[in-house]
């Protein structure tokens, strides 16, 4: 069979869209608003005047104002500045955070440092579907609790959490909640409006525009400190020179990003992918089946090791779970607290679909990984149970 | 992660994969594992007068793993059956480019043609 280079690995990030690159190209030559947009001169307002588009086009695909939406480096940054931003803040108030094990490492790493400086933390276990329960959540609230944060959409399994559910939990007992939405925008809709949530992490290199830049959605009155110092950018939360055309790559790749015209054809090409490697052996899917995102599928061929699958397949972008982890031995923390063995999650790939995927890819996908997954099973027929289960 | 062109190669065609083609032919096993390193092989080794006949493996575990048991087996082929008992683990390594953080696979190998040794001496 003749190889094709085939990427999907869309969760880890996504190529900049054409009419995204086009936009940014209008802030960087000296024809174009490459001021800086706090300078008070014509230059400077033009740059300013498409920041405040782009801040508007950011606000609209979730739903919010655009005066609630406070530029940042990416949803790294967001979770961080969420996280110790409030709980700082609010330190006369509280000194408890609830989070949950699932959550990306932007999100424990921050909440492990929170502990270190004195804070309380909670995580939170999942069901063996992903799902965080409500009532768990309502029962590890204390007196104490300021804040829960909560990924909407998993990165690694693309379980989606009822942020409605669970913000309700956080309203009756006074707590706000955050979110990690950097998987969702142009999968499925977000909405703050409707929605108890007070803060949201955002990106734009998962959404077809540029790294290097996201947002943090913060809902009116929600009490914050900065994490830097050093200018009034940002309401002087994210201090910094404004990247003018990495804000409006963002602006432009949200505007873009409809989940109502992308979500149907990319739940399509997921379903005809697991429709195909589910003829293999033993393979399994994880993550709840109807909560889940249509661009995100984890599945587990028992008794494959994962790494050499992924070897073996080297011509398809694919990842082991999280590519934050991707240089790290240890198993993926999200499917050990959704109760997989080492031996399961090592034989776990993340598949992720996005704009450019094509069925022809998928056909292809499918054809190359059940031929090399059988192969390499074959090696080790005598294995005992253990490397199976 | 990196992989060498040797493992590469070993991993799509490890042309010493599998069970004994004779099995009517005496044979001794060995196997190993570590279910902590995600790691299981088996040895077969045929055995002619003191010397190391056909040698098949089976092996669960990552690219380097399936490679340098690939590299044990095609090595002691026409070696002296002592050599199972003292398998060349530094070689491999330098062969493979083993990044460090999984030599300790490399010993799991190291067990199972031990254990062929063990069951030859018997």
């Amino acid at each position: 069979m003749t190889t094709r280079d085939v990427y999907l690995d869309y969760a880890a990030t996504t190529p900049v869209d054409p009419a995204v690159a086009e936009a940014m190209a209008q802030c960087l030559g000296r024809d174009g608003d490459f001021a800086n947009p706090s300078s008070a001169h014509c230059f400077g307002q033009a740059a300013a005047h498409r920041v405040e588009k782009a801040r508007t086009q950011i606000a609209e695909r979730i739903g919010a104002s655009a005066d609630s939406i406070i530029i940042t480096s990416g949803a790294t940054e967001s979770d961080n500045l969420a996280l110790q931003g409030v709980m700082h803040a609010c330190r006369e108030r509280g000194d408890h955070l609830i989070t949950a094990r699932t959550e990306h490492k932007a999100v424990l790493d921050t909440a492990a440092a929170l502990e270190r400086q004195g804070f309380e933390v909670t995580y939170l276990d999942c069901a063996s579907d992903g799902l965080i329960d409500p009532d768990a959540l309502a029962t590890a609230i204390t007196d104490a609790t300021v804040l829960v944060s909560i990924m909407h959409l998993n990165n690694e399994t693309g379980v989606i959490q009822d942020l409605a559910v669970l913000g309700e939990r956080c309203r009756r007992h006074g707590v706000l909640l955050h979110a990690d939405a950097a998987q969702s925008i142009g999968k499925v809709g977000v909405n703050v409006a409707e929605w108890p949530v007070d803060l949201l992490s955002l990106t734009a290199h998962k959404v077809y525009g540029p790294k290097g830049v996201g947002a943090l959605y913060v809902r009116p009155g929600v009490p914050l400190v900065p994490l830097m110092f050093g200018g009034e950018q940002e309401r002087a939360l994210r201090p910094g020179t404004l990247p003018v055309h990495q804000i409006v790559g963002m602006g432009r790749a949200y505007e873009i990003a409809d989940p109502a015209v992308e979500a149907p054809r990319l739940a399509a090409l997921k379903e005809r992918l697991w429709a195909g490697l589910s003829g293999i052996d033993g393979a399994r899917r994880n993550g709840h089946a109807e909560r889940c995102s249509p661009h995100v599928l984890n599945i587990t061929f028992p008794g494959v090791n994962g790494e050499s699958l992924r070897l073996a397949i080297a011509e398809i972008a694919v990842s082991a779970g999280s590519a934050c982890n991707a240089e790290t031995p240890e198993s993926s923390h999200v499917l050990s607290a959704m109760g997989l063995s080492d031996a399961l999650a090592e034989s776990t790939l993340r598949l992720s679909l996005g704009r450019y995927t094509t069925v022809e890819e998928i056909d292809y996908v499918v054809g190359r990984i059940t031929a090399e997954a059988n192969r390499l099973r074959g090696l080790s027929v005598s294995a005992p149970a253990w490397c199976r289960s | 992660m990196e992989y060498s062109p040797e493992v590469k190669r070993r991993l799509k065609l490890p042309e010493r994969a599998g069970l004994m083609p004779d099995p009517a032919s005496p044979f001794v096993m060995g196997d190993a594992e570590d279910r902590s390193l995600n790691v299981w092989v088996r040895f077969q080794v045929q055995l002619h007068d003191g010397t190391i006949g056909a040698v098949r493996f089976e092996a669960y575990g990552c690219p380097h793993f399936v490679a340098a048991a690939d590299w044990h087996a095609e090595r002691l082929e026409g070696c002296p059956s002592g050599a199972l008992a003292e398998p060349d683990t530094r070689a491999v390594r330098d062969v493979l480019d083993v990044p460090t953080e999984k030599f300790g696979k490399l010993l799991v190998i190291e067990n199972a043609l031990v254990a062929c040794a063990t069951e030859v001496a018997a």
